[in-house]
């Protein structure tokens, strides 16, 4: 076993009494440091099973679990779960408690000082962004679903724990909702690196999430484990296929992010700028529309000849609405966009909401034939079978390493 | 001699009485409180634990009160001993009931949230599963300090301390001059004194609640100024048993 690997399960197995089969069927993975796996199939498959194991939620019936090296059976369990990060679909936030003391249960029972947990409650809720000032003597209550969901993984990392499990973590909110807290819990993994196990039934999400994903069958037995390229283009079998479901070229969109492709600049003009010379460097650059930003350089409206009322001091409230979309969306997010504006582009903001760029039908196009050139030459040493049996080569984009259960391919 | 002035001239005396019911009453139920929460989270976990523990706590409610107190004098002998054990052994239901509801009550998720993020089993109960049940248990406290509160006056046939003194002269001298007067005294007192109980444990339960848990049950629950049966079935919807052990009782009185 080397230093990178975080967690390592070892044939387990779980079997309840007075149950002819066992609900996890000698499951076998190896979890790296900095990574986020999803575990990923049909509701009662045992996922969720398979991943209280790892924070002794569940005893395991045979087999071993190690996190950082250390068997899991040795260790005391609430210990243990106190440096494991665990947030669950229904949020479990202690209606009855304050927002700080629910963040703050942890590191209390860890024993750190009043002071100390006070500023970690602050840091906390000003890294999963909400207003500490507003928010720190609230009752879960008092929050909405997405604003309680952020408090549920303030208080998982209350003390700073290397893993973190999540059940669904984002399952009982709604589309939009869901959507922006992925996108939040992407950016805040990239600063914080902890290795995360993400149970979830939902594909696109696990393609969205994950660094690398299991696709598991019943009895938990793992199908196939790899990065969500290769899922997506070399699925492993035909159950694996469908449960990717239609779509699957389309669902690839979701594999880049927008931040990672160019984008074009649009002509851009301050509100307070007048109609006249707006429509002069309309002219000059022959698009078809400008676009008008704030003072902040945040996009407020595409702008085109028609809007300009020369009658007008300033630009405010010209021209037809603007969809955005930040740096860590992914492409389909971007199609979404595009396909919902009038103008057919969407406008890229960083975190702050401030322009960045803009992307059209063309640059993505051009993305897309990009990702085609990338897949067809990593699939180039690969032999396959007609019926996707295949005898593949690691995947090489995100993971080095072959999982010890991806030999499992049936 | 008026009621009015029967109560002037035996003002002393009437307020020793009170206390004295007030205190063996409050006693009983504080008793019965400690008993009764334990062998809740004892069983509540378990189904037939509990289902044992409900059952004999309604079997002994069942038990007329003249009975069970007589039946104390040959262990324990007359006066305040036995009204204490009787009148607490009563108390038991209402509290072992509302105990298991509340605590069986508690959103699963919070109790796994709770072990999943490392609390010890004692410390999710008094951290988390305790207070979030206590509306529930408080509901099931006044329960038993009303009833408590009428049975008290039958524990002065073992020589029991309090107002059922002045039932049980009022109704052996009747057609004596206070005979009415006493038995009137006792009976009122004690309504007066479980109202103004009531009275009490409620703000008790706002003081407790800390204006934190104002879902619909649990302010249903509490909330019953009326004493007695009404309250017991607001508090257990799902307790049938107590809501028929609360009639008989009604019954006995």
């Amino acid at each position: 076993m080397t230093d990178d690997v975080m967690i390592e399960l070892q044939h387990v197995s779980k079997s309840y009494r007075g149950q002819q089969t066992p609900a996890v069927e000698d499951v076998s993975m190896t979890i790296r440091r900095g990574e986020i796996i999803v575990l990923v199939g049909p509701s009662g498959c045992g996922k969720t099973t398979t991943m209280k194991m790892i924070n002794r939620l569940i005893e395991p019936t045979s087999g071993r679990i190690l996190v950082d090296g250390s068997d899991v059976t040795s260790l005391d369990p609430t210990d243990l779960r106190r440096r494991i990060g665990y947030v669950i679909q229904q949020v479990g936030l202690f209606p009855h408690m304050t927002v700080a003391t629910n963040i703050g249960l942890v590191p209390k029972m860890l024993g750190w000082s009043r002071t100390r947990i006070e500023a970690r409650v602050d840091e906390l809720l000003h890294l999963v962004g909400l207003e500490p000032g507003h928010f720190r003597n609230r009752l879960p209550r008092q929050l909405s679903g997405g604003q309680q969901q952020r408090v549920g993984v303030a208080r998982a990392l209350a003390a700073d724990p290397p893993v973190m499990l999540m059940d669904e973590p984002f399952g009982a909110t709604d589309p939009l909702t869901r959507d922006r807290l992925q996108n939040e819990f992407l950016r805040l993994q990239e600063k914080l690196q902890k290795t995360i196990v993400f149970v979830t039934h939902d594909f696109d999400e696990a393609i969205k999430m994950g660094s690398r994903i299991a696709v598991l069958g019943e009895r938990s037995r793992i199908r196939q484990f790899d990065t969500p390229e290769q899922l997506l283009s070399n699925p492993a079998d035909q159950t694996v296929a469908q449960f990717i479901g239609a779509g699957a070229s389309l669902k690839q969109l979701n594999l880049r992010r927008v931040g990672a492709i160019d984008v074009d600049e649009a002509v851009l003009v301050r509100l307070d700028d007048t109609p006249t010379s707006a429509l002069r460097r309309l002219d000059e650059s022959g698009e078809w529309a400008v676009l008008s930003v704030d003072s902040e350089r945040r996009p407020q409206r595409w702008i085109t000849a028609r809007d300009l009322d020369p009658q007008q001091d300033t630009l405010d409230g010209a021209g037809g609405p603007v969809t955005t979309v930040e740096l860590h969306a992914t492409l389909h997010d971007a199609l979404d966009a595009m396909l919902a504006s009038s103008s057919g582009a969407t406008v890229v903001v960083d975190d702050a909401g401030r322009y960045r760029g803009v992307v059209n039908i063309d640059r993505l196009m051009r993305a897309i034939a990009e990702m085609r050139e990338m897949q067809r030459n990593r699939d180039r040493p690969v032999t396959e079978s007609p019926e996707g049996t295949a005898t593949r080569t690691p995947p090489t984009q995100r993971s080095g390493i072959p999982a010890t259960g991806d030999g499992e391919s049936r | 001699m008026t009621f009015l002035e029967y109560l002037q001239s035996r003002r002393d005396l009437l307020i020793a009485q009170t206390v004295e019911h007030a205190t063996i009453v409050l006693m009983s139920v504080a008793l019965a409180t400690l008993i009764g929460v334990m062998i809740g989270i004892a069983s509540y976990r378990n189904p037939r634990a509990r289902a044992v523990a409900v059952a004999v706590a309604a079997a002994i409610l069942t038990i007329p009160s003249f009975a069970l107190l007589g039946l104390l004098i040959t262990p324990l002998g007359l006066g305040y001993l036995p009204a204490l054990v009787a009148l607490t052994l009563y108390a038991l239901l209402p509290i072992i009931r509302n105990t298991v509801v509340g605590l069986t009550e508690v959103d699963p998720a919070l109790t796994e949230a709770a072990r999943g993020i490392g609390m010890s089993r004692l410390r999710s109960l008094a951290t988390v599963e305790i207070p979030l049940a206590w509306p529930v248990i408080l509901a099931g406290i006044r329960v038993s300090t009303q009833m408590t509160m009428g049975i008290a006056a039958i524990a002065a046939y073992v020589g029991g301390p309090g107002l059922g003194n002045q039932i049980f002269s009022g109704l052996a001298n009747l057609g004596g001059v206070n005979s009415l007067n006493q038995a009137l005294v006792g009976t009122l007192g004690v309504v007066v004194l479980a109202l103004v109980v009531d009275l009490c444990l409620g703000l008790l339960g706002v003081l407790t609640r800390g204006d934190r848990r104002t879902t619909r049950r649990s302010r249903a629950s509490t909330s019953g100024t009326r004493p007695g049966e009404p309250d017991a079935v607001g508090a257990l919807a799902k307790g049938p048993a107590l809501a028929a052990a609360a009639n008989t009782q009604g019954g006995q009185r």
